[in-house]
């Protein structure tokens, strides 16, 4: 699911920490117990602005942050939805709405524990590479 | 690079909706007793309000009456494969035009109704409008849109039970479902009719009379202010009926017991 690859130069301490808090920031919404699942992109969003002129290692991390967010949006706001329509609308509990909820419970728990891994690696100046959201970083993100 | 990305982009997909379809395949329903808890709940919160409702209605127990609706009851359920044992039927002695369901299948059908209807057709149309309102899972839905889901399952603990029973009591009663609701039972309605080999124009005879009488300030048209619009589903249940296959026309009852149980009702 990651790689560890090197980086074409050593980022300094202060670098390490920013990029380490870009994953950080898109865990608020879990720390806060908030359910909407767009917490997360716009904490991870304000963190880009903030940093979008840093240097290339904090660069980097930040939109690979952002970009595993906007994808998981998508997935966690239609089951958000689905979910606001069983308690409001005739919409009732459905087989299918339990395997959606689990599936992306599953997905969210993986993203959640990769999350941690990379801020924990990143920290400490190792540069982690995710399957396929690294792959678009690189294309995205030049030094 | 960017066909890797388009190849990695695609398993990432179908890794997700992989799962969900393989996940789909177990019956949760099933293995978490959802359908079981539901139907306790229903039957718990059921007999809650019958007991509560009842205690401050007269019932009529007069077996004319009550034998001549449970008849009715027995035709249309039995052309719906309906089991009509399931349905616990009631008549209150009340000159208010009203019928309704409450949770757990109870039908309650006023006096004030069977005397307001002109053949037993109309009737069988309000009965069969109540009955898909139950198949159709309509009153737990309302209960939970109007009380919530928290109360109601607090309400099974016993958890302040009385003031939520009067309240539950107050929204089936004398408040109207959502207008999509209220088609799709008129739909279903018609659909149980024509089963019956009973006339769904006759139904919406009852509703276009109702609907002439909604400007009048009738205490009495209680099924009126839950039912609004009376007039314009009178118009859809005849386009609904007109593309429907008829045969011919039956009574259930006969004309003599049909006008002897409306003199008891209305005396």
């Amino acid at each position: 699911m990651t790689t560890t690859t090197p980086f074409i130069y050593r980022p300094s301490e202060h670098e390490c920490e920013n990029a380490s808090n870009s994953y950080l920031m898109s865990l608020i919404a879990v720390i806060a117990g908030l359910p909407f699942p767009i917490v997360n992109l716009i904490a991870t969003f304000f963190f880009y602005i903030a940093n979008r002129k840093g240097t290339y290692f904090v660069r980097w991390h930040i939109t690979q942050a952002l970009l595993s967010q906007a994808s998981f949006l998508v997935f966690n706001s239609y089951g958000f939805w689905w979910t606001i329509s069983i308690i409001f609308t005739d919409e009732s509990i459905s087989n299918s709405w339990i395997s959606y909820m689990i599936t992306i419970l599953i997905f969210n728990i993986l993203e959640f524990i990769v999350t941690i891994y990379t801020a924990i690696k990143t920290r400490k100046g190792i540069h982690v590479k995710w399957w396929l959201y690294g792959d678009v970083t690189d294309l995205l993100v030049k030094p | 690079m960017m066909e890797k990305i388009v190849l990695k982009g695609l398993v990432f997909l179908g890794l997700f909706f992989g799962v969900y379809f393989s996940l789909q395949q177990i019956d949760w329903m099933n293995l978490f007793h959802i359908q079981q808890t539901t139907e306790s709940n229903e039957q718990k919160i059921g007999e809650l309000i019958w007991k509560s409702y009842s205690q401050s209605e007269t019932l009529v127990y007069d077996s004319l009456v009550t034998d001549a609706i449970d008849s009715l009851l027995q035709a249309v359920c039995e052309s719906n494969d309906m089991d009509a044992s399931k349905i616990k039927l009631h008549i209150i002695q009340n000159p208010e035009v009203n019928a309704f369901a409450l949770p757990n299948s109870h039908l309650i059908i006023y006096t004030g109704l069977i005397t307001e209807c002109e053949n037993e057709t109309e009737l069988c149309g309000v009965m069969a409008h109540e009955l898909a309102h139950m198949e159709l899972d309509h009153v737990m839905k309302k209960m939970v849109k109007e009380i919530g889901l928290a109360t109601l399952v607090s309400m099974t603990a016993g958890n302040g039970a009385g003031q939520v029973v009067i309240s539950s009591i107050k929204h089936l009663t004398s408040s109207a479902y959502d207008r999509n609701l209220e088609k799709e039972a008129d739909i279903k309605a018609v659909d149980y009719l024509v089963n019956a080999h009973l006339d769904p124009e006759q139904f919406a005879n009852f509703m276009f009379r109702l609907g002439d009488k909604e400007n009048e300030a009738d205490k009495y048209l209680q099924w009126v202010n839950t039912h609004p619009n009376s007039s314009e589903r009178a118009a859809y249940i005849i386009t609904y009926n007109l593309t429907k296959p008829h045969g011919s026309f039956e009574l259930v009852l006969s004309e003599t017991t049909w006008e002897e149980m409306q003199f008891i009702s209305g005396y």
